[in-house]
């Protein structure tokens, strides 16, 4: 059965694609919306979104932080940029682990009160932890994109006509060989894209996957090894004696005079009341690709600059231009989509490979399926289908839960997998072409009417934002429209074409699978 | 401008798809003679090499090759889709694409 280096390696392309395959689905689509994280965040919430991200808005955050978490040992301050335009607040409440989150509503200058979301965060932080706990999440999407690797490479090499077929796609032949071609088409014309994100994900994560180098080098010592490769700088310990935090707005002024392109991105306060306090301001990382920790070291009550850190050296530059690839959150409009589209492109090459898998064994006439193959053909169904269906139901219930709510942002999520879940039961029930065109039509019309909830539920509806160049949200109502067009595009095509005669067999008969 | 990079691109992934014999028999039947594919293939990846030098200009060389991989793989998708649904249109495309670029490229200037 596997004779042969070519036919070894379509085996393993095959199952490499095909165990991790849903689960790769899924990162791959949510790491696409993730492109759009401060956007759909801001989406989320259009009435806070401020632009100043000078010393006026660091000033009024750490007022309000003053105010809320006067006892905290750590606060976070994250400053609004083009892309991502909410002034966000993290602190720690004392003898807690977890930070708490807030944005600053720029109207009161107080922390923003209801309508609690999750927004593009919730993608992000699903795109690599699967919303498990981070640290089995991690694992778990780390095998996957390890997979995902073996699977580009040994899928490069079971091609035969890598360059002659190198256009070729013929629609209308027999379906696995429409479905063959289109997933060589998405595979081979962002064939680097592929690569370099697969690659850069495995690295983004490298000293959890691979903490050996640094543990020969530096022992336990992991803090020491941040601050010297990636420039991390650690905090005093507090001196137990209060102490007064000096006006940040000067600070964050010499900052931008040291960085007057790229501004400043990230603050961080340790102790604010004590007398060992400190101020770090990080650079903006909007302007390059190479992302890596720069920043500015303030004595907390005195203002003065103790240390500017940063690491150039080329190892470390590597590093940021690999992190810079994968996060890409440079601002240049038409580079940016690039990658979204790519991170389309690479989603459907997973969708269109899981899809393949079943349309290779369909069944012929008169022949029972096995349940294997049903299985994937239901999984198949709730992830590719399934997973932007729920998306689109999470931007719902954004719009539609009331704003004043115990648990808000829980609830987004649960409506997000009740969704889910239904579409995986769904499938169970219908299975073949009706299935996937139901579904189809259900998306489409999420998509489609989206842009009507918004405009019923806030004032920014899609006229009123073209007429006042408010690109953001005119753009998240122009996406869902593309979004809802080309699945209801989708259900027509699918519900045209009769459903092929598959009777579900409750013993199917054991059927030799070729890979 | 990132359009005369993809006006580029497209009649360079074109030509490229010309020298095939397959895709030649399809756009403008018959099959090619080897002179005539040699033009096609070295034309089509000068072009190809061409349109690095509008998103390098745009953008520095960093940021720069990361666009241009992305507008080659826009262009070659370009080129697979209407060469299967509309034929004619593609074909009818590739001289023009270049236009709008090279129009908002020089009028900038």
């Amino acid at each position: 059965m596997k004779q042969g280096f070519r036919q070894c390696m379509a085996w393993l392309h095959t199952w490499a694609g095909l165990i991790p395959g849903w689960i790769l689905f899924a990162v791959f689509l949510t790491g696409t919306a993730a492109y759009w994280r401060g956007e759909i965040t801001a989406w989320s919430r259009p009435e806070m979104r401020m632009t100043d991200n000078g010393p006026e808005a660091a000033a009024m955050a750490i007022r309000e932080l003053q105010r809320i978490a006067p006892d905290s040992p750590s606060w976070f301050i994250g400053l609004p940029t083009e892309s991502d335009p909410l002034l966000r607040l993290l602190w720690r409440a004392p003898g807690e682990r977890r930070f708490r989150d807030s944005v600053l509503d720029p109207t009161t200058g107080r922390v923003a009160e209801g309508g609690e979301t999750r927004g593009g965060e919730f993608f992000y932080r699903f795109h690599f932890e699967l919303h498990m706990q981070p640290i089995w999440g991690r694992w778990v999407v780390g095998i996957c994109a390890m997979a995902m690797l073996v699977a580009i490479i040994s899928g490069v090499i079971t091609h035969r006509r890598i360059f002659a077929d190198f256009f070729t796609f013929r629609p209308g032949k027999a379906a696995h060989r429409s479905w063959l071609d289109a997933h060589n088409v998405l595979a081979v014309l962002s064939l680097p894209y592929h690569l370099m994100i697969t690659y850069t994900g495995l690295l983004t994560l490298m000293v959890m996957y691979m903490p050996w180098g640094m543990q020969a080098a530096y022992g336990n010592d992991q803090r020491a090894f941040f601050a010297e490769a990636l420039g991390f700088s650690s905090p005093e310990r507090p001196a137990r004696r209060p102490g007064e935090l000096t006006d940040i707005a000067p600070l964050v002024a010499e900052a931008i005079r040291r960085w007057p392109e790229a501004g400043v991105r990230r603050i961080s306060v340790s102790n604010p009341g004590d007398a060992n306090a400190g101020i770090v301001l990080g650079r903006g990382d909007r302007h390059d690709l190479a992302i890596r920790r720069q920043e500015l070291v303030f004595a907390g009550t005195t203002g003065e600059l103790r240390a500017a850190t940063g690491n150039s050296r080329p190892a470390a530059m590597t590093v940021g231009v690999g992190y810079g690839l994968h996060f890409a959150r440079f601002e240049m409009p038409f580079l940016h989509f690039l990658f979204f589209l790519s991170g389309l492109a690479g989603t459907a090459m997973v969708g269109t490979g899981l899809v393949m898998w079943v349309a290779k064994r369909l069944p012929k006439k008169n022949e029972t399926r096995h349940f294997g193959i049903r299985l994937v053909e239901m999984l198949n169904m709730g992830t590719v289908f399934g997973l932007p269906m729920a998306m689109f139901g999470f931007f719902w219930a954004n719009r539609l839960l009331p704003a004043v709510m115990e648990q808000r942002a829980q609830w987004e999520i649960k409506v997000f997998f009740a969704i889910w879940a239904v579409t995986y039961l769904h499938a169970a029930f219908r299975p073949g072409r009706r299935g996937w065109a139901e579904q189809a039509v259900v998306i489409a019309a999420l998509c489609l009417l989206l842009p009507v909830v918004n405009a019923l539920t806030t004032r920014f509806n899609l006229g009123h934002t073209l007429m006042a160049g408010d690109w953001l949200m005119a753009g998240m109502d122009i996406g869902f429209l593309c979004f809802g067009l080309f699945f209801a595009w989708a259900a027509r095509k699918l519900w045209r074409l009769p459903a092929p005669v598959a009777k579900p067999a409750r013993a199917g008969r054991l059927r030799e699978s070729e890979a | 401008m990132a359009l005369l990079a993809l006006g580029l691109a497209y009649p360079g992934f074109l030509l490229l798809a010309l020298a095939m014999e397959r895709h030649h028999r399809d756009l403008l039947g018959g099959v090619p003679l080897p002179p005539r594919r040699r033009l096609y293939t070295a034309s089509g990846w000068l072009l190809l090499g061409l349109s690095l030098l509008p998103c390098a200009a745009l953008w520095g060389w960093t940021f720069g090759v990361v666009a241009w991989l992305g507008v080659l793989a826009v262009a070659a998708t370009t080129v697979a889709m209407l060469s299967t649904y509309h034929p004619r249109l593609a074909l009818i495309a590739a001289p023009l694409v270049p236009v709008p670029g090279v129009v908002a490229w020089f009028g900038f200037h």
